[in-house]
């Protein structure tokens, strides 16, 4: 009797959800191989915010350069330099090398793509550490995203690896002959084998967490059987652990150590709450983009997006509490030994980019996603979800850049490169994975009340 | 005595939804449904908008961050200056971990207040809780909707027809 209520109940509240496929642009129909039907799922809005972004990035790019071609601008800055003495914040000094321009823009772009694919991880992780019924029609395209780690981020991992004694400053032929106190220090960690041993373990954890899970939840869309949903759980319980340390080895290795000097134990965390921050509004961009191409039309309802919504607003609020915390220490202590990374990201236009991360990667995403209405508004979170991968990459810009441009943003050539074909490559490794498996897994245990429809357990049943 | 409103007894909370769709549709606006156990969809099945606690709740927030900043600042910068570790007399760094303590207890503050005043609390009775049917169904096993007298479409006749007519079995009026 009370089962019959609750199947009617859900009917009621399918049927009340159908009010937000106004705001939908999506086409209905059609064959979405097509070139056209690939962009059906897009808005121009996202379009036009990443190009006026952009744009800006590059009109201020230019007015930097046109401040340092001023010769009192360049004798007042050698002054400054002067002025600074042994300072040991910066690296190469001068004009770098074009294969060092390149490294540091690649480099960036390269902690942006894996922000992605290890923020998917940690999301198919989290569903089945709280066994998450929202999670379900999300999970098999962040299950692909994550699978991108292992081999296709190893592979792309490869420049970093070969470029690794023009981009670290700690490796560089003279650093080795005479490594200051810091590195020494530091010193079973912070060697070169240490560096690609590490870097390679790194890579076969991710690859053996995310594949693992991957593996298990296909098979479940065969047969159907619960034993999958166990081993996925167990997946899931060393498997955050060992995110937890691979993470913080990837961040610490691939961009903390461009000042080796430096420390901050919540390096690693930072880097962790910016990447699920940016991948938590990419997931919902792509659920949008599915849905709207229909992969994913079945499954998805208002309240996956308001799920996902209130998942970017906690990290929104996750990020800045990290972020916060690290400055606050660093700046609350004043050691020298710390302080210098901040000093050296307060120099030249590096200060509007650490603005930016404060009002445009916390207080305006904070206090725009604080009514409901804004988390279920399509047109608005699309935009949103632009600014974010802006805000994030200018954030992995803000850690790694002043390393090699002391005295501000430089955006070029390479770093559009670096960026454009590695997100083509990722773009083209997931569609194909994701075209060629089903788009939700079909037989998971929750996908039924994911969908809000009420299955009558079997036991139930045979009350009956 | 005047008499409250008119309560109909409902049996399932899909016998009470589509009964709170009709009373919707039909343009009620005091009245209210009362389950044992919060009812996924009701609300929307109510049409009522989402709830005017959170504007308290913000506004509480950012009294308790104001609040904290410029107490801080005129303790610290102000009204007494003390130099400690050679930090500057007056920072939002420093300043922020109070601040943001303050916003959360003004905001929780503000979402208390904001909802005893939305509900009207503290009262001491409701004609309800004088009803028996009421008070052993709405806590145990049914699903009891209330139409006020006092709104403006309450026809004694027509609102026991449409209750009648969204298959309640029992109804009755409820005595103030």
């Amino acid at each position: 009797m009370t089962s019959h209520a609750i199947n009617l109940l859900s009917a009621a509240r399918a049927g009340d959800l159908q009010s937000p496929s106004a705001v939908l642009a999506g086409t209905q129909g059609g064959d979405w191989k097509s070139p056209a039907r690939f962009f059906a799922g897009l808005r121009h809005g996202v379009a036009a915010v990443l190009v006026a972004l952009f744009a800006a990035a590059l009109l201020g790019n230019g007015a930097v350069a046109a401040e340092h071609a001023k010769p009192e601008a360049k004798a007042e800055h050698q002054a400054e330099a002067s002025h600074a003495g042994h300072d040991h914040s910066h690296g190469p000094a001068g004009h770098p090398t074009e294969l060092k321009k390149f490294g540091y823009a690649y480099l960036t772009a390269y902690m942006f793509c894996l922000s992605l694919c290890l923020g998917a991880l940690f999301i198919v992780i989290l569903n089945h550490l709280f066994d998450a019924q929202w999670m379900v029609p999300i999970r098999r395209f962040l299950e692909h995203i994550a699978c991108q780690l292992f081999p296709t981020m190893f592979i792309l991992w490869l420049p970093i690896g070969f470029l690794a004694r023009d981009i670290y400053p700690w490796m560089s032929e003279e650093m080795q002959r005479n490594p200051d106190h810091a590195l020494l220090a530091k010193f079973p960690l912070f060697t070169i084998t240490a560096f690609y041993i590490i870097s390679g373990v790194i890579f076969l954890v991710w690859g053996f967490v995310a594949h693992g899970l991957r593996r298990a939840s296909l098979a479940q869309d065969k047969d159907g059987a619960a034993v999958h949903t166990r081993v996925m759980r167990r997946y899931a319980a060393f498997g955050i652990f060992a995110f937890a340390f691979s993470l913080t080895g990837a961040a610490i290795f691939w961009m903390k150590a461009l000042s080796h000097q430096f420390f901050s134990t919540m390096y690693g965390v930072v880097y962790f709450a910016g990447s699920v921050w940016v991948m938590a509004i990419t997931t919902y961009w792509l659920l949008l983009y599915f849905r709207n191409r229909g992969d994913l039309k079945d499954v998805t309802r208002e309240v996956t997006f308001h799920d996902c919504g209130k998942l970017f607003f906690a990290f929104t609020v996750f990020y800045a509490y990290i972020h916060f915390s690290q400055y606050f220490l660093i700046w609350n202590a004043a050691v020298p030994e710390e302080t210098f990374w901040y000093v050296a990201r307060e120099a030249g236009t590096w200060k509007w980019v650490g603005y930016l991360t404060i009002f445009g990667h916390f207080w305006f995403p904070f206090l725009f996603l604080l009514p409901i209405r804004n988390k279920l508004n399509f047109t608005a979170m699309s935009m949103l979800a632009a600014w974010a991968w802006t805000c994030h990459y200018l954030d992995l810009q803000f850690n790694i850049g002043p390393v090699l441009y002391p005295d501000g943003l430089h955006l070029g050539i390479y770093d559009v490169l670096s960026l454009g074909g590695m997100l083509a490559v990722l773009t083209f490794m997931f569609t194909r994975a994701f075209n060629a498996h089903p788009p939700y897994p079909q037989r998971d245990p929750r996908v039924a009340e994911a969908m809000g429809v009420y299955v009558e357990p079997a036991s139930g049943k045979a009350a009956h | 005595m005047n008499a409250h409103g008119l309560m109909a007894v409902f049996d399932t909370p899909a016998d009470a939804m589509r009964a709170a769709e009709q009373v919707r549709d039909a343009g009620y606006s005091k009245w209210d449904v009362h389950t044992p156990f919060p009812v996924h969809g009701l609300d929307a099945a109510m049409g009522l908008p989402n709830s005017k606690v959170g504007w308290f709740t913000f506004l509480g927030g950012v009294t308790g961050y104001t609040t904290g900043m410029t107490m801080i600042w005129w303790m610290n910068a102000f009204d007494y200056k003390i130099v400690i570790g050679g930090k500057p007399m007056f920072s939002p760094f420093y300043s922020f971990p109070v601040s943001y303590e303050l916003t959360i207890l003004f905001a929780s503050f503000g979402s208390l207040i904001g909802m005893f005043l939305l509900n009207r609390l503290p009262r001491l009775h409701h004609p309800l809780l004088k009803n028996r049917k009421f008070c052993q169904g709405a806590t145990h096993d049914k699903f009891i909707l209330v139409i006020e007298t006092a709104d403006p479409k309450f026809n004694d006749q027509e609102t026991r027809r449409l209750l009648a007519s969204a298959g309640s079995k029992h109804i009755e009026m409820v005595e103030d």
